[in-house]
């Protein structure tokens, strides 16, 4: 067997175990499963992890930079297209692969020490591995379809498990909401893909070599290239409108600006879902959506991209400052770093935000964990001004934070370019974004440079949130004195997952260069396939961009004062900061962000305004009319009904009754000739006799 | 009238026919319908008699009414047999007491 048909196995084992595991736990009785579920789903888990490590190392050592696609035509569309089922492998999707699996792993094993106790425990693992299923789905789609699909169960999952306590009110309304509006991207999504489809038929996605039946870009390529156009210049406007299309699906999912509000009310799910969903896979999904349509976004799309990730990394950045639920504080966080990975693919820094994804997946779902210990550990107290001083009983646990907090502050050596994985990722993206303002200042004149500093402003509120919320949580006095006597470190199941991936934020450094070599690989293949795309990126080590972003950031001395400062700030509490909070002027921008910049009021006057209205309209035809019509034929077929019982009564029942009447007058008429008087049968005889006599005369002799 | 001929001599067994029937058949007396039964027999012989007086060459019609006599005689011993039969189911020879075919 060679090395493709050994990786695609692996994909594919990887790829249908938690599938398996889902089904198994939901078929198998309480009894059987209940307890079990929960090492059962984490070993099949990392089973799954296993053979996609294996997968990946494989693919290392691979000749060719080029994808592995495997295709079975299943279903066809007509013109020649067909609905393929198999997967697509390429450094991207292993890379992604190995990285969901780990982690779905470390949180099955996080959720076993988490959700006990709880009463539907083994339901909650056979969620997790169906999620799972589906992100791995969408990882290995092999075109946008087969990926749409894997997107909407990703979506329905993440529905199941933020709404897994639905008897509270909290989780009901925040699952809901996340699911509609995630549907409100898709919507976008669907006009995207059905420009997309309208053009070029339903096609494969990444090229192969080899593969003889096409694909998206060649044929986008070949389209444009028959009139003269391609992507870079002189694009057509369908296909700008088809890449924000599709990118709008990535706004639902990903939980960018203006669809942002469900990600912070998501926190309403069980923090084991908040680690995985909102940290590392599904909100991860839009970012890598985009990051397969890359190559047919056009320079527009691209402004578009990263406008929308600017907007949504600053305006998390300042919600995240004044939030004082730690879990709510983190979800800003997530927000805030996904708007870098958009902007970063949006100005052409994909290797870097592609990094920025893995990191951010390690460091922020080791970040969700522990503050789901704290939770746990303060009695499901969330609310980080009861906090305070945690550190002393909960060492690990705070130093998994702080290691997390240094790595999402992208902490360097300052004057070297040694640093912890946030360090590499970060800055590649606002170097990135600096070549990016750059170039565009000529269309965009002074509002280039949003695109540079906003990011950089951002990164020193990153900083100085994290360590706010580390601060607040773990350092200083104890400000709640009956649950800190309670508390206590988490097991070792939850305690575990999260040294662990501290330990691999910190290890991905000597991951960088390999990778970023892995995925340029990739797209270097791409390029020599014929598909070619909008790129300033990042060039090397001495571009412009790069010495823009150590000035900025002081040559990794940025990092230090805003961490000393937030520290600094919060350890006696809130003290300081609700002076700050109260000068006049501040005093409104505070309450602005602390109410999320009323986006949830303004939703919910015009969207749920306007459904509800439609609502009411369709309740008064479905009223009015439709039952009216309903009742209608109702009476009607009553009355029919009565006419025909009528009917049946009188004239049926009198032909019977009317026979059977006249038989019986007949029968009473003949019965008198039986009187039983001897007599009256003599005479009878004797009349018959006469009248023969008189027949036979007459007959011989005529009258 | 003119001499006696054959159309006084049917006429009186005629009559005695007639008598005879309207006897059978209004009587209810059991003996009676007995009388009227002999009397319709012996109209019947006069006939017999009175046929032959017309016919040359033979005495068919005498010897006729002989035999008619006697099988009066014998029917009357049935009927008075079945007239006791009678008596002893009904207490009574009036024959309205026999309606067993009543329907």
């Amino acid at each position: 067997m060679d090395t493709d048909q050994l990786i695609t196995g692996l994909v594919t084992i990887s790829l249908m175990a938690p599938l398996v595991t889902a089904a198994a736990i939901t078929l198998l009785t309480r009894r059987v499963m209940f307890k079990a579920a929960g090492w059962f789903a984490t070993v099949v888990m990392a089973g799954s992890f296993v053979c996609a490590l294996f997968a990946l190392l494989q693919w290392m050592g691979r000749e060719g930079d080029s994808a592995i696609v495997t295709k079975v035509p299943w279903i066809p569309l007509g013109g020649g297209d067909w609905l393929y089922l198999g997967i697509l492998y390429d450094s991207l999707t292993g890379a992604m692969l190995a990285m969901v699996t780990g982690i779905s792993t470390l949180v099955h094993l996080y959720s076993i020490g988490y959700m006990e106790g709880d009463k539907r425990f083994n339901r909650f693992f056979a969620y997790l591995s169906l999620f799972t299923f589906s992100m791995l789905g969408i990882v290995t789609a092999n075109s946008i379809i087969m990926l749409f699909v894997f997107w909407e169960l990703v979506g329905f999952t993440s529905y199941l498990l933020i709404g897994f306590w639905f008897e509270k009110r909290g989780p009901q309304l925040a699952c809901k909401k996340a699911f509609v509006m995630n549907r409100i991207g898709d919507a976008g999504f669907l006009v995207g893909f059905g420009i997309l489809f309208y053009q070029v038929g339903a096609k494969l996605m990444v090229p192969a070599v080899g593969d003889g039946d096409g694909n998206m870009f060649a044929a986008v390529h070949d389209l444009l290239a028959a009139s003269g156009q391609s992507v870079t210049e002189n694009p057509p406007a369908w296909l700008t409108v088809a890449g924000i299309g599709l990118f709008c699906g990535a706004i639902g999912k990903s939980a960018q600006f203006p669809l942002h509000t469900w990600l912070p009310d998501a926190m309403e799910g069980p923090t084991p879902v908040s680690s995985i969903v909102h940290s590392a896979t599904m909100v991860a999904a839009g970012v890598y959506l985009t990051g397969r349509i890359y190559p047919i976004l056009t320079p527009e799309a691209h402004l578009f991209v990263a406008t929308i990730g600017l907007i949504t990394l600053v305006m998390a950045a300042c919600m995240a400052l004044v939030m004082t639920d730690i879990k709510r504080v983190l979800a800003y966080s997530t927000l805030s770093q996904l708007g870098y990975m958009i902007l970063g693919l949006g100005t052409g820094a994909y290797a870097f935000a592609m990094f920025h994804l893995i990191t951010h997946a390690f460091f922020k779902c080791c970040l969700f964990q522990c503050s789901g210990s704290v939770i746990n550990a303060m009695h499901h107290e969330q609310d980080m001004r009861h906090y305070g001083g945690l550190a002393k009983k909960m060492p690990i646990t705070a130093l998994c934070y702080f290691v997390c907090t240094l790595a999402i502050a992208g902490a360097s050596i300052p004057y070297t370019l040694i640093g912890i994985s946030g360090f590499y990722s970060k800055d590649g993206i606002i170097a990135g974004a600096y070549n990016f303002g750059h170039a565009a200042e000529g269309t965009l004149g002074a509002w280039a440079a949003l695109f540079y500093w906003g990011p950089t402003v951002v990164a020193y509120l990153t900083v100085f949130y994290m360590a706010r919320s580390f601060a607040l949580t773990f350092l200083g006095k104890p400000r709640d004195e009956e649950k800190y006597r309670h508390a206590h470190e988490a097991p070792w199941t939850m305690t575990l997952p999260q040294g662990v991936l501290a330990i691999m934020a910190i290890l991905t450094v000597p991951m960088v260069l390999p990778f970023l070599d892995l995925i340029n690989g990739s797209l270097d293949a791409m390029k020599d396939l014929g598909v070619t795309w909008v790129q300033p990126g990042v060039h090397g080590p001495d571009d412009h961009g790069v010495h823009f972003v150590h000035g900025a950031l002081l040559h990794g001395l940025a990092w230090i004062i805003a961490l000393v400062a937030g520290i600094a700030l919060y350890m006696p509490g809130m003290r300081y900061s609700a002076k700050i909070a109260a000068v006049p002027g501040i005093n409104v921008l505070h309450r602005w962000i602390l109410n999320k910049f009323y986006f949830d009021a303004l939703y919910d006057v015009f969207v749920v305004g306007l459904a509800k209205l439609i609502a009411f309209v369709a309740r008064m035809v479905d009223t009015w009319i439709v039952d009216g019509a309903v009742n209608g034929t109702a009476v009607l077929t009553r009355w029919l009904a009565d006419c025909t019982g009528i009917f049946d009564n009188r004239v049926v029942d009198g032909v019977a009754n009317g026979a059977a009447a006249l038989t019986h007058s007949g029968g009473q008429l003949l019965r008198q000739t039986h009187g039983g008087r001897v007599r009256h049968y003599v005479l009878v005889v004797f009349a018959s006799a006469v009248i023969v006599l008189l027949i036979v005369v007459i007959a011989a002799h005529g009258l | 009238m003119s001499s006696i001929g054959l159309t006084h001599f049917v006429l009186v067994s005629f009559a005695l026919l007639v008598a005879g029937v309207v006897t059978v058949l209004t009587k209810r007396n059991a003996i009676g319908i007995l009388i009227g039964v002999e009397l319709i027999l012996n109209a019947a012989g006069i006939n017999f008699v009175a046929f032959n007086r017309y016919s040359y060459g033979n005495m068919d019609g005498i010897m006729f009414a002989v035999f008619i006599i006697v099988l009066a005689a014998a029917e009357a011993a049935i009927a008075l047999a079945i007239f006791l039969n009678f008596y002893n189911n009904f207490s009574s020879i009036d024959v309205e007491r026999a309606d067993g075919l009543r329907g």
